[in-house]
């Protein structure tokens, strides 16, 4: 049996997905969608946790919503609002590439993109400690 | 003759992986390869891979300092001084040291069908080419282009630069579908230009990309497999589109 | 009965050939690789398919084989060669009076030619030493080592051969005065085993000396190192020699994206410590940039050196060496049985030397099988690994 024929399993790493040592702008972009995607999924979740409380009762939900008023909430509101923009402005550019779009402009757009989401979150951030 | 400390995964079939310690004094000139073959003068059991020493068989790639490298082109004064990590390819399985099995790739790679040879669009300074007068063994003489190896050196840089393939098994690669991309680019057979479509339409195929552009970022050759990639997609976009409107 | 086994030592062009030569007469035959396939003298070769033409005035035994062999590889390897042609450019008075030595020669060794004007010859290569006073242009060609070798691998394992790399020879059997088998050592398991055959093929190039020495036995080779120096762009689409007899630094090959500049030629003691001295650099680049002077602007890409197995004989000057090849039976020439040799000759006749190698081993085994690889396609390279 030759040495090279012998189809040897390959390792599988999904830590990978987000291992950017080394690595340059579009590999970020894709380890921050990954990050920012299962953020969202674990947020998701939460949420239908916390609309629970409608069931639960009255005073239930209201702890919940002065709970929510917390200032370690909003500060968390902030955080789910930056993986919001990130996610869906790079899954904008992503759809584009996807059609064959902008493709040799990937980086520009991603810049582009992001340096859009980061006026976005900074509006955003004062609306959530303002209203 | 600069002094250097190399740290180079050791690793057999069954075996876990460890880092060996290397000091070699090379040449200020040298590159990379001759560092791991320094190494390789002091310990024969260490296993790499290597024949061209100019980027052309594409067997010696391996990673440096982290990052994906044909080594027998890479200066020694291009990388960090004193130390350095040398590792074998991600996303292959390791037949020994800096050895990986190549030979899913190539089966990969006999399947998308690239010729290896192309014809040479234009002159070396860049002006388009007329056909030239070649003799041919018989002593007549022939019109035809130039002809010239792909840019694509198999070389599995690529592959394993990429995330998804960290993942899965099933993903045809980046270097795979740069070889359909580029037999569908050079044949004018519309059959044949629509089964190698499909052939990129599959599972496995154009749309396992999740676009994170290392393999076009990391090919030593500016190959631009992904490039090729979401090229095919348009293809395959159009085609799609065009067939919802029974075109 | 089932068919002798034939153990082969070295998997460069000449082992990868005899493999492919013998597994298509219906041998049972195993390579053993101590590293990479064609990690070394064929790996690190100029990739020049040969029209003879470099050798058509000094050696024209080569030439002839050349030529011959050239005609061969477009046949049977198709799709795997760069068919653009060589030029050979005369840039002074001497390269011009050398003009008609090599004419008379490519006729003697009937490699086709063509002179072309200056001024032809820079419409076809247009970075060419504008200087130049004439050129001739032969069906030399380019091909890719590493590639080549496979492809008779690929082919020889579709015939059933077993090919394996890194497993090393380090001791000859010997029984009642025959060789009956290697033991290698597998470096990827760290055991050694014996691999008993019929006979043993020695096709370890530079290393021939060392393999055969295992059993007491002496093969007259003579590692001759070379030095390749490659630009980090492609100058030249043809071959572009030197109109003048092979000397240092006469001839850049384009391959692919590059170019490569070739060769000096140094005797070396241990094919396995060869360091490159670095005012062959320098010479190759001053050397290359006569021939094409816009090498001055282009980085160096890569440098390689490697050893040719030359065939040793007595009071001669390492460039005047033949460059042709040799089979060495050991029961005629050292008394010892199921041991031969094979030197010398260059990747371009790795056919024909298997042929001969071919011819000879049948004939040991007292087989009468006829050689088909002339007109058998090899598969491709990437084939190996189905």
């Amino acid at each position: 049996m030759s040495l090279h024929s012998t189809n040897r399993a390959r390792p599988r790493k999904p830590l990978q997905w987000i291992d950017v040592r080394n690595r340059r702008t579009g590999m970020w972009a894709f380890a921050l969608n990954r990050v920012t995607g299962l953020g969202l999924v674990v947020y998701l979740f939460l949420h239908f946790v916390m609309l629970s409380q409608l069931f639960v009762g009255r005073a239930a939900w209201d702890s919940f919503v002065a709970l929510a008023r917390s200032p370690l909430v909003l500060a968390f509101d902030v955080v789910l609002f930056a993986g919001l923009i990130i996610h869906g402005l790079n899954g904008f550019r992503v759809a584009l590439n996807g059609f064959g779009l902008g493709v040799r402009q990937q980086k520009a757009i991603f810049y582009g993109l992001m340096a859009v989401g980061a006026v976005l979150l900074a509006a955003s951030t004062v609306l959530i400690f303002t209203i | 003759m600069p002094k250097l400390h190399v740290r180079v995964q050791r690793q057999r079939p069954d075996t876990q992986a460890r880092y060996d310690h290397f000091d070699v004094e090379v040449p200020d000139d040298a590159n990379v390869i001759d560092v791991i073959e320094a190494c390789w003068r002091q310990d024969q059991n260490l296993m790499y891979r290597h024949a061209c020493h100019h980027a052309s068989c594409g067997t010696c790639a391996v990673r440096v300092d982290g990052k994906e490298v044909l080594p027998c082109i890479v200066p020694l004064a291009a990388c960090k001084p004193g130390d350095m990590t040398i590792e074998p390819l991600r996303n292959f399985p390791v037949v020994g040291d800096l050895v990986v099995d190549v030979s899913a790739f190539f089966q990969r790679q006999a399947a998308a069908g690239m010729v290896i040879t192309r014809d040479a669009e234009e002159t070396i300074d860049g002006h388009p080419f007329e056909p030239s007068e070649l003799l041919q063994p018989d002593g007549k003489l022939e019109r035809r282009h130039y002809n010239r190896f792909e840019n694509c050196v198999e070389c599995g840089i690529c592959l394993s630069a990429c995330p998804t393939l960290s993942a899965t098994d099933g993903f045809f690669g980046p270097a795979g579908l740069a070889a359909v991309h580029r037999a569908w680019e050079k044949t004018t057979d519309e059959t044949e230009r629509a089964a190698l479509l499909d052939l990129a339409d599959r599972e496995g195929g154009v749309w396992q990309c999740h676009g994170a552009f290392e393999c076009s970022e990391a090919c030593p050759q500016d190959f631009d497999p992904a490039g090729a990639i979401m090229d095919l997609r348009r293809a395959l976009i159009r085609r799609k589109v065009g067939a919802l409107f029974g075109r | 009965m089932p068919a002798p086994h034939v153990v082969i030592v070295g998997a460069g062009s000449t082992g990868s050939a005899c493999a492919h030569d013998l597994a298509l007469r219906g041998l049972r035959v195993t390579v053993v690789e101590r590293g990479e396939f064609s990690n070394a003298t064929t790996g690190r070769n100029h990739c020049l398919l040969h029209s003879g033409g470099r050798y058509a005035v000094t050696d024209q035994e080569s030439a002839i084989e050349c030529i011959d062999e050239n005609l061969i590889l477009r046949k049977i390897m198709p799709d795997a060669l760069e068919l653009n042609d060589g030029l050979f450019v005369a840039l002074t008075e001497e390269d011009l009076a050398f003009k008609i030595k090599f004419i008379a020669g490519c006729a003697a060794c009937h490699i086709p030619y063509r002179e072309l004007t200056p001024a032809q010859a820079l419409a076809r290569e247009p970075l060419l030493n504008p200087k130049l006073l004439a050129a001739v242009q032969v069906p030399d060609g380019v091909f890719e080592p590493w590639r080549f070798s496979m492809a008779f691998l690929a082919s020889a394992r579709s015939n059933g051969a077993v090919c394996r790399s890194y497993t090393e020879v380090v001791e000859l059997v010997r029984h009642n005065g025959s060789v009956t088998g290697v033991k290698v050592l597998d470096r990827v398991t760290g055991k050694t085993e014996t691999i008993g055959c019929d006979l043993v093929v020695n096709a370890a190039g530079p290393w021939a000396g060392e393999v055969a020495g295992f059993g007491g036995i002496e093969v007259p080779v003579q590692p001759t190192a070379g030095i390749m120096v490659t630009v980090g762009r492609r100058m030249n689409n043809m071959v572009v020699n030197r109109l003048d007899k092979p000397s240092d630094g006469d001839i850049v090959v384009p391959q692919r994206t590059t170019s490569i500049i070739g060769t000096t030629s140094w005797t070396v003691t241990d094919p396995d410590a060869i360091d490159i001295p670095p005012q062959h650099i320098q010479k190759m680049l001053e050397k290359g940039i006569e021939l094409l002077p816009e090498i001055a602007t282009v980085t160096t890409r890569g440098v390689g050196a490697a050893a040719r197995p030359l065939i040793k004989r007595a009071r001669q000057d390492e460039r005047d060496v033949s460059r042709t090849f040799e089979c060495f039976d050991h029961a005629r020439d050292g008394g010892v049985e199921g041991f031969v040799s094979i030197s010398g000759g260059k990747t371009t006749t790795a056919r024909g030397m298997a042929e001969k190698l071919g011819d000879l081993v049948t004939r040991k085994l007292g087989l009468s099988v006829e050689c088909r690889t002339r007109n058998t396609p090899l598969l491709s390279y990437r084939l190996f690994y189905q």
